[in-house]
């Protein structure tokens, strides 16, 4: 042990009080900072993962072709592209589109879906839901379908062409269950009697409280679409390159293809909006407690005026000086780092633990957290910068003072 | 005598404070302490003895003049390379004894010692021990510093000052908080040190009894060296 850390060492437990105090700012600041983030980014995790499992990490939907229009002069400015594009309502060829696309290495699988707004009824009760025509063996391959059914089977869906999946929050509005009946009405004005399945929660209000389910073929008839797809959804291995993917789709199929960010756009940003506030506002917790540090180092170089003068006379040199005080510091950020990390993981448990009953944008009967041990690494960091700017100050400040003048101030 | 000069200084300039407050405390002060000697330094108050002592000691740096360690001039150092200089060659005894309060009476003599880093953590127990024996304190080792009386404060400080076995000790009015018995128990130990292992010690003191016991006295007066008296040209 050096000679600086075994001083700092002991400086630091003779103030008991002192460094209680600069304790617990360091572990409080460290293990909101994690419970914070954990919630947020749980909630935020929560909906991307539901989403992808629902709707897929990227869409290829509507044909396009350029507009050919030579004369037309572009607004200054203007991004163009998109206003220099003829789009056609769904997938001209989606099999083999469906074909190439398998050939990239970042696909892990893909579905085509014939999607179309119908009017559904059951009993007493209406509602206006998104049909999704599948085929139950691909879909059941992209999405997370087969675990988000809370009641039926899928393999009665899959056997059974006239039958359908609803909604969890769409069978309780039509008040239908497994084995119930479910109208779908045609364009033509014919009602279409369907068997409901399965009965699936994806936990995005969204999704749960308008989709109903059903074969493709069945739903290109009641649909009365010429087209067998209207999108083709993906499950990549990788889906952070979904943005990649998705342009080099556009250039490839001239299909309009969008991924999950581009998407969900809007809600991304306002959890990343709700999460940056949160660590903003934590941040300045644990700056708050580096203040605190800074006060008690500073008030510590000034208690320790003589301790200082007496070192600097047996030969311990500035950097030394200055050390036994980056030292208390660096002690007290790495003690109160871990017990902050600790203390995060408890509170982080305990929230995830704490009952709430959420049925707007997401479903959740509990807070929902996210373990990512980059919370830790990072609330860490924070803590070691904002500790070590709180004791460098007054580390130098003590090594700059001339030892004469604090013996002959003695006198 | 031995004619060994441990420690020395040549016209040595030194100013305090600043613009009208400026005051010359030290107008080309010479001196050479040997080995195996005792120096007193005496004068009122306020002509120059400590800053003289802080300058010896290399805590100071003087305006003008230089200071010599075993014939070998110190002042071009680097402040790292003074410390160094303080740490093998140099102890200091102050008049308020400044112990380290959350050490003990061994762990304050071990201070210097960890610093040199020459001797392992038990050489370094062992001798501390061998020291505060060396001034009766051999049965306070584990005792808190602030726990002791003053008497023993400043014994600790002398076992300090000794810790690294340096050539030169300097003591700022070593007995100048203590009773008359302890002053004498202190400057006994200090002398018998200074003879028996062949230091040099410079004191600075108000105390007639103790200058008269010593080897050498220089007066001072206004930032000057007025007189420097060996015991053997003294009636």
């Amino acid at each position: 042990m050096t000679p600086p850390l075994y001083i700092a060492l002991r400086f630091l437990t003779h103030r008991k009080r002192a460094l209680l105090l600069s304790l617990s700012g360091v572990v409080f600041g460290v293990a909101i900072f994690i419970c914070t983030q954990a919630q947020t980014q749980g909630f935020s995790r929560y909906f991307i993962e539901s989403n992808i499992g629902s709707n897929g990490a990227l869409v290829v939907r509507s044909r396009f072709r350029p507009r050919y229009e030579p004369l037309m002069v572009a607004a200054k400015n203007s991004k163009g592209t998109a206003a220099r594009r003829l789009y056609f309502e769904g997938i001209t060829n989606p099999n083999e589109i469906m074909r190439v696309s398998r050939q990239f290495p970042d696909v892990v699988s893909c579905s085509p879906v014939l999607r179309g707004t119908v009017s559904a009824r059951s009993g007493f009760e209406n509602a206006t839901v998104e049909l999704y025509g599948i085929d139950p063996a691909l879909h059941a391959q992209t999405t997370d379908i087969l675990h988000q059914l809370i009641d039926g089977n899928f393999d009665d869906f899959r056997n059974n062409t006239s039958s359908i999946i609803i909604g969890s929050r769409l069978a309780e509005l039509l008040q239908a269950g497994v084995g119930d009946t479910v109208q779908l009405l045609a364009p033509n004005g014919e009602y279409w009697r369907f068997n409901v399945a399965a009965i699936a929660r994806a936990g995005i209000g969204s999704i749960d409280s308008t989709r109903i389910y059903s074969h493709a073929k069945i739903a290109q008839a009641l649909l009365q679409q010429p087209s067998g797809a209207s999108m083709i959804i993906y499950k990549l291995r990788d889906r952070n390159r979904a943005p990649v993917l998705a342009s080099r789709f556009e250039s490839l199929f001239q299909h309009n293809a969008l991924s999950w960010q581009e998407r969900e756009e809007s809600t991304l940003q306002l959890f990343l909006t709700l999460s940056m506030s949160v660590a903003i506002t934590v941040s300045l917790i644990i700056l708050l407690a580096g203040f605190g540090i800074f006060n008690v180092l500073t008030m510590s170089v000034l208690a320790k005026i003589k301790e200082i003068a007496i070192l600097r006379s047996m030969g311990y040199r500035r950097r030394d000086i200055s050390a036994i005080f980056l030292w208390q510091g660096a002690l007290i950020a790495a003690a109160g780092s871990v017990i902050g990390c600790l203390l995060g993981a408890l509170m982080t448990w305990g929230v995830s633990h704490i009952p709430i009953h959420l049925r707007g944008l997401l479903y959740t009967n509990y807070f929902l957290v996210t373990w990512d041990w980059h919370h830790y690494l990072f609330a860490t960091f924070l803590a070691l910068v904002a500790v070590f700017i709180a004791s460098y100050v007054p580390a130098r400040r003590a090594a700059q003072l001339p030892p004469v003048v604090t013996i002959r101030g003695s006198r | 005598m031995s004619a060994e000069i441990g420690l020395s200084c040549e016209h040595i300039e030194r100013y305090l404070g600043e613009e009208e407050e400026r005051v010359h405390a030290l107008r080309g002060v010479s001196l050479e302490i040997e080995t195996g000697s005792v120096h007193a330094v005496v004068g009122p108050s306020g002509c120059g003895k400590s800053s003289l002592l802080y300058i010896l000691g290399l805590l100071d740096t003087p305006d003008a003049g230089r200071v010599l360690i075993e014939s070998e001039t110190v002042s071009h150092l680097t402040d790292d390379e003074l410390a160094q200089q303080r740490s093998r060659f140099i102890g200091f005894i102050f008049q308020f004894h400044f112990l380290m309060e959350d050490f003990t009476a061994q762990e304050n003599v071990m201070i210097p010692m960890r610093k040199l880093g020459q001797l392992t953590d038990a050489q370094m127990r062992e001798r501390a021990a061998e020291l505060l024996h060396g001034v009766g304190l051999g049965d306070k080792l584990r005792r808190p510093s602030r726990h002791l009386s003053g008497g023993e404060q400043q014994r600790v400080a002398i076992a300090r000052a000794l810790a690294n076995d340096p050539k030169v000790i300097l003591a700022d009015e070593p007995t100048g908080n203590l009773d008359t018995a302890n002053s004498e128990r202190a400057f006994d130990l200090l002398q018998n040190l200074v003879h028996e292992r062949g230091k040099a010690l410079l004191l600075a003191t108000h105390n007639p009894a103790i200058a008269e016991a010593c080897d050498w006295i220089h007066e001072m007066k206004d930032g000057r060296i007025i007189e420097s008296q060996h015991q053997t040209t003294r009636t």
